[in-house]
């Protein structure tokens, strides 16, 4: 019972540690493998947390015209992706929370951080943040059919809306319903690249001012507060990334809570995290970013598949 | 000489000077000439004024003509005595706007009739009536900041935002302001405003010594230094009657052509850089690096600096150096083509580049455009075949790169086309390298006395022009610089409209203009 009790804490500590440690990280991978494709040596995979240190070290300027959103947004957003990290599964499907894994409640706590994150865009009254602010919003709400819906296939599937309960059942239906579960995820991981900011949507890596979508909403933050808006979008790519591989593709989660099912869930969702890196990275150094009036298309695509998907499992 | 007679007004007491056929008209007939030469088909190269009230009781506003293919140039020119005003050309021959605001600016003088005379170049805090190009304008004078304001153009409307952009960027490029007028994410009106790096080269000029005023014109826009240097060279070499070696000539063409590659492909690959398409972006980062590499072994210098002087070149190519050079520049054609062969099979690639910042042929016309600009446009613009210098003409150099439809693609390709033209260029000019000295020796250069010319290069963004007068002791007193950014620049605000915010950078890229070189 005492040991139960230990490794049950142990592992719920890890659920919540494991988004905002291993953020960077991947955020670090996806530059680095990048750099590789480009003939770059690239910085190192450890850059991000260097990067993170240096910006907790140093003093904000914040504009006068700022108002208490342009303070919270930061906290508000870093708090929202430490809330959801910890209701996904990541590395074990045992994990039994029925508060907040629910996947409108996911899809919902994740909105009220783009909502901050768009309000603070406009709130010191820059040209580049209203941009930005208006794009992400216009993409969010195209975004947000393709990703309830992708997430409705799984949920349809295993008859239950709990994430944890997805990844567990999923499990047990490997092989059945194939088709839908192949279409949602394609669905799926057009959301992903739309809700992390990544190719063909946004250009993580720009300079161009007039081009940016996320990087335009944080153009106006500094020091501490930009090292939380930095590490809570390293935290979504990890969130998406997590729900992406552990709800579609959810073999190796610990299916108990003794160590060594907890230390291979460890191992084998760090694997797919890199995988998943490597196609983002196999994508951003391949294709072009697509014209903006383009990427409606896209998001309605991914909803289209989702409907067929969820078509398909009747 | 004989076939200019009928580009010239009867009844004019023409002079020559070596190719230059230079006759004075009366101010009110001036509008009717320069009209009269513009319907000949010639070019307008470029309209600049001079103070020599002291000398000569007056200013003087020339007015430079091209004949393409017969490397003749026309120049009519008038004396405004007693009288700031001169008649504007602009409303009928658009491309004379910005040279008359740009005289009116930094001379004092009013272009009558002209539609907007709002500064240019200069700020709203430098003081209206201060005129720095007139001579009796100390070039070390202190002027007190005024505050004025500056106009933009309005758009109203529901829905209708203005977003300034700079002068300072995000990236690390030059300083310009960008004024937008969007709806939503279309832009309905943009307008930009330079002179954040005015650097009073035009009134430097007049005062360094020779060798200064050479490595003046190279740093007029550090990425054009050859071709720059290389204009600035053959005027004066035309007024003082230096006659460079042949070698020297063929030396030439050899370093501008690559300026031109390590400019081009450097281009090419920020274009696509621009899109996202990072693969092209590096390699094209790449092979820029590797003639920059190349320009270091052959001159010491990564952008081919101090290299003309005036009779020659200081740099010669030894004969190893010239196998090695075929050698790397086969090299580099070779992964070139294999980068542009991926290019043109991304169709996300293609599908921004294409359509993409529309250049209308009649606005380039309009707006007498250079350059890269131009060819997009299938307009033969091009001085190395219509005004040939150097060895250009000896080498047989008669085609013109050019494309039809004028969006960055067009824009795009020219620069491809013509990187493979420089490369077979410089293969060329390597075989048929004749021997002799690099340069003529010039102990002291003596100038023709109340003299003009004019010195014209194609750098790779386009025609640079340097318009050189002596005085009547054969004095240096007026160089006059003009950078193909400074008739370009109009085009990227007709270019804008209609276009999405977003791919705005990537039009600019398209064009890539020089904010140094235009703002002098």
């Amino acid at each position: 019972m005492e040991i139960t009790m230990i490794t049950n804490i142990i592992t719920w500590i890890l659920q919540l540690i494991f988004v905002p440690i291993m953020a960077p990280l991947c955020v670090g991978i996806t530059r680095k493998l990048k750099a590789k494709f480009q003939n770059r040596k690239g910085a190192s995979i450890f850059q991000p947390y260097q990067d993170l240190q240096k910006l907790f070290g140093k003093d904000e300027i914040i504009s006068k015209d700022a108002s208490w959103i342009f303070r919270c947004a930061p906290y508000i957003v870093f708090t929202v992706t430490i809330v959801v990290g910890a209701s996904i599964p990541l590395f074990a499907s045992s994990i039994n929370n029925t508060i907040t894994s629910d996947l409108l409640v996911i899809v919902y706590t994740l909105a009220i951080g783009t909502f901050f994150l768009a309000l603070a865009g406009i709130d010191t009254g820059s040209a580049f943040g209203g941009f930005g602010s208006s794009r992400e919003m216009t993409m969010s709400a195209l975004a947000e059919g393709g990703f309830i819906f992708s997430l409705l296939t799984m949920a349809l599937i295993s008859n239950s809306t709990n994430l944890f309960m997805i990844s567990q059942n999923s499990l047990l239906l490997q092989g059945h319903f194939f088709l839908s579960t192949a279409l949602a995820f394609c669905g799926f991981f057009i959301i992903v690249l739309a809700e992390t900011a990544r190719f063909p949507f946004d250009n993580p890596s720009t300079h161009l001012e007039l081009t940016m979508i996320h990087e335009a909403m944080i153009l106006e933050y500094s020091g501490k507060k930009l090292a939380l808006m930095e590490w809570a979008s390293a935290n979504k790519l990890l969130i998406f990334i997590a729900i992406a591989s552990n709800l579609f593709f959810p073999f190796g989660l610990a299916q108990d809570l003794s160590a060594s099912a907890i230390i291979l869930g460890i191992i084998v969702f760090t694997i797919k995290i890199g995988i998943f890196c490597l196609v983002i990275a196999i994508l951003e150094s391949s294709i072009a970013k697509f014209r903006f009036f383009r990427l409606p298309d896209l998001l309605i695509i991914a909803f289209i598949l989702n409907v067929i998907a969820i078509i398909l499992i009747y | 000489m004989e076939n200019i007679q009928h580009y010239l007004p009867k009844n004019v007491k023409v002079e020559i000077i070596n190719n230059i056929a230079l006759f004075e008209v009366s101010v009110s007939d001036i509008k009717k000439i320069a009209i009269g030469l513009r319907a000949k088909n010639l070019q307008l190269n470029l309209i600049t004024a001079a103070d020599e009230r002291e000398t000569k009781g007056g200013f003087k506003i020339w007015y430079v003509f091209g004949i393409p293919k017969q490397n003749i140039f026309i120049v009519p020119f008038i004396r405004l005595q007693n009288t700031t005003k001169f008649p504007s050309l602009t409303p009928t021959m658009h491309s004379a706007c910005n040279f008359e605001k740009k005289i009116h600016t930094f001379f004092g003088l009013t272009p009558i009739g002209h539609p907007d005379l709002r500064p240019i170049i200069l700020h709203e805090n430098w003081p209206a009536n201060v005129f720095p190009l007139r001579k009796d304008f100390d070039w070390q004078a202190k002027v007190k900041a005024t505050h004025e304001s500056y106009q933009f153009q309005k758009v109203e409307g529901e829905g209708i935002y203005e977003i300034p952009v700079g002068p300072i960027h995000a990236g690390i490029i030059e300083p310009g302001h960008f004024r937008f007028s969007v709806a939503g994410e279309e832009i309905i009106l943009l307008e930009a405003k330079l002179g954040f790096v005015h650097k009073g080269s035009e009134k430097l000029f007049e005062i360094l010594t020779l060798s200064d005023k050479l490595h003046l014109s190279e740093k007029i826009s550090g990425d054009s230094s050859f071709s720059h240097s290389l204009a600035f060279c053959q005027a004066v070499e035309q007024l003082g009657d230096v006659v460079p070696p042949k070698r020297a000539l063929y030396l030439r063409v050899i370093y501008a052509e690559l300026e031109r590659l390590a400019n081009h492909i450097g281009d090419i690959g920020a274009i696509m850089i621009d899109t996202g398409f990072n693969f092209g972006g590096s390699q094209g980062a790449r092979l820029k690096e590797m003639i920059m590499q190349i320009n270091e072994r052959l001159s010491r210098s990564r952008f081919l600096r101090h290299i003309n002087t005036i009779g020659g070149v200081t740099k010669d190519i030894f004969v190893k150096e010239v196998e090695l050079l075929s050698f790397d520049l086969k090299k580099i054609q070779k992964d070139f083509s294999e980068i542009i062969a991926v290019a043109e099979n991304s169709t996300s690639l293609l599908n921004r580049l294409k359509g993409t910042g529309i250049l209308l042929p009649k606005i380039a016309e309009d707006y007498g455009a250079l350059g890269v600009a131009a060819k997009a446009v299938a307009i033969l613009n091009d001085a190395r075949v219509n005004f040939p210098y150097a060895a250009y003409s000896e080498l047989g150099f008669n085609t013109i790169e050019t494309e039809m439809d004028g969006d960055v693609y067009a824009r795009f390709r020219v620069r491809i086309k013509e990187v493979y033209a420089s490369i077979e260029l410089i293969q060329n000019a390597l075989i048929k390298l004749p021997n002799g000295p690099i340069y003529t020796p010039i102990n002291n250069i003596l100038f023709r006395k109340n003299a003009l010319s004019v010195g014209i290069v194609e750098g790779w963004r386009g025609q640079i022009i340097y318009f050189i007068t002596t005085d009547a002791m054969g004095n240096i007193s007026r160089v006059a610089p003009c950078d193909p950014s400074f008739l370009n620049w109009p085009l990227v605000g007709e270019v804008g409209p209609s276009n999405v915010v977003p791919d705005f950078p990537l039009i600019n890229k398209s064009f890539n203009l020089s904010y140094s070189g235009n703002d002098l």
